[in-house]
């Protein structure tokens, strides 16, 4: 596939998406870093599009990418191709140790982190606690890799520029606010995190990320209509809700509560990491 | 054991676990590439000292050592490996054509999301559960098959990327189909026939357990926590 230049992608790119879909905002981000023009098919994922079940038959999910013709799924995978086609701006590393660094921590944030997050928002009480703890113990690890592991002294984690890396993580964390207003928790404590915390505020500063992120007033009336509907529900029908509402891997499978929340999702995901098989 | 606590600066040392099958994706991977490497057996209700020093996040194997630094995650250091002993004389997984790459990445990650959990729960669970975990697994193994097609390798005309990321799994199709009571050769034909094709390369065949090994191992593993 030859590189495209910004003219000639404006014809061949379209995005299927949902305005709320951090996933769907990662593909918009890079897009936007590569100075691509597409067009942009807002999804309805309670009722979707017979297009989007062409295009990803396998999940059915937001976002996919069509790109002359052909369908790209899966976030990561998306940006890893944007990054491989238009190699303007680059956003991934050159050196393969690098870039195992980068994936890796991709794949802590979408296996590990958003799903704590996730169950941050669905829950109440105990359970809730649990998963709070879950997630400072996540953004620990974040941070300890920010101030002495790997990203020490940087200020993004792509280095002076937002990278893949930022983007993923990035694109997702904003709900980190929403939750805490919505679910009445404290998951990113300025004080305990300082480097995640400044790292986030320099990421969401950026124009592109202003441009691509629905305001703050919106994504909190999205969140708190989901979760006063998960709560309202009976413990079994909420199981079944908040399972509806999730999905692994890449997010917004509606179901029958409309529109998952990001985060809100892999109730049901055991996680795709290795496996030491000593559990049975 | 001193050894067990230390990793050398040069070289390559790999953290592992004989059947495990995110393992042997990353001993296919090194034996494809002609890499020496030295191989450490975990121990998985004692782990090492190196292995939580260089897996602190996760604690688990496979763990690619190269030159004193750590390389996490299966298909991330199946990746890392071909991006690393690159060049002529060394064989590609991933082809350079960008949407192919998209292509081969897409079903690796379906892989990981799938086959461990469907396969663990066929041979973990009885009744509803198990009926669910067989369907789901068809499900998925038709889905390869048809990606497959009538290609000889995922990637096309050349063994690569998603190749081994899915090769790694078929020692333990013998005990996913005895759990799920299905034969995979009448079932997934094609599928089957590119297990038998990828055998034939030896970076395969040296890295693959015995099935029946396999099926041992998880008769044990059974006993031990009072399954069936």
């Amino acid at each position: 596939m030859a590189s495209g230049t910004a003219s000639e992608s404006a014809a061949e790119l379209k995005l299927f998406g949902m305005w709320a879909s951090s996933y769907t905002h990662r593909v918009q981000l890079a897009l936007k870093l590569k100075g691509l023009e597409f067009e942009y098919v807002e999804e309805d994922l309670a009722n979707k599009s017979p297009s989007l079940l062409l295009y990803n038959p396998v999940h059915k999910k937001v976002p996919v990418l069509l790109h002359a013709g052909r369908a790209l799924a899966e976030s990561v995978v998306i940006l890893q191709y944007v990054d491989e086609t238009w190699e303007q701006n680059p956003i991934m590393p050159r050196d393969p140790y690098e870039r195992a660094v980068v994936r890796f921590w991709c794949h802590f944030c979408d296996d590990k982190l958003a799903p704590a997050v996730g169950t941050v928002f669905r829950s109440t009480g105990e359970e809730q606690k649990v998963a709070v703890g879950e997630v400072h113990r996540n953004l620990d690890l974040l941070e300890r890799e920010l101030r002495e592991g790997h990203f020490m002294g940087r200020r993004f984690f792509g280095g002076d520029t937002v990278g893949l890396l930022d983007i993923v993580v990035g694109c997702g964390s904003y709900w980190l606010s929403v939750f805490e207003e919505v679910a009445e928790v404290k998951l990113v404590d300025p004080t305990t995190f300082p480097l995640f915390h400044s790292w986030l505020r320099d990421f969401e500063a950026q124009e592109a990320v202003r441009e691509i992120i629905p305001p703050a007033g919106r994504l909190l009336e999205y969140a708190r209509g989901i979760r006063h509907y998960l709560l309202s529900l009976a413990p079994s029908q909420h199981d079944a809700a908040a399972a509806a509402a999730a999905a692994p891997g890449d997010a917004n499978d509606g179901g029958g509560t409309g529109a998952g929340v990001d985060g809100a999702n892999v109730a049901a995901s055991t996680g795709t990491g290795e496996e030491d098989k000593k559990d049975c | 054991m001193a050894a067990t606590t230390e990793v050398p600066d040069k070289g390559v040392v790999l953290l592992d676990f004989w059947p495990s099958m995110f393992g042997i994706r990353v001993r296919i991977a090194l034996a494809e590439k002609g890499v020496e490497y030295e191989y450490r057996e975990e121990d998985l209700a004692n782990k090492s000292p190196a292995l939580l020093r260089l897996n602190p996040v996760h604690k688990k194997i496979p763990v690619l050592v190269h030159d004193g630094r750590p390389v996490c995650e299966s298909i991330i250091i199946v990746h890392y490996i071909d991006e690393t002993w690159a060049g002529p004389g060394r064989p590609a997984f991933l082809p350079s054509d960008p949407y192919a790459r998209a292509r081969a990445r897409f079903w690796a990650d379906f892989v990981d999301k799938k086959i461990y959990d469907i396969g663990a729960r066929l041979w973990r669970t009885k009744g509803e559960t198990q009926q669910q975990a067989k369907q789901e697994f068809v499900e998925a193994m038709k889905l390869l098959e048809e990606e497959l097609g009538d290609k000889p390798y995922f990637g096309g005309d050349n063994f690569g990327y998603m190749d081994i990321a899915l090769v790694a799994f078929s020692c333990w199709f013998h005990t996913y189909e005895t759990h799920a009571n299905i034969s995979m050769e009448a079932e997934f034909p094609k599928l089957m026939a590119w297990v038998k094709r990828c055998q034939a390369r030896e970076s395969v065949s040296k890295s693959l357990p015995d099935p029946l090994k396999i099926l041992e191992f998880v008769g044990v593993l059974k006993k031990k926590h009072g399954i069936e």
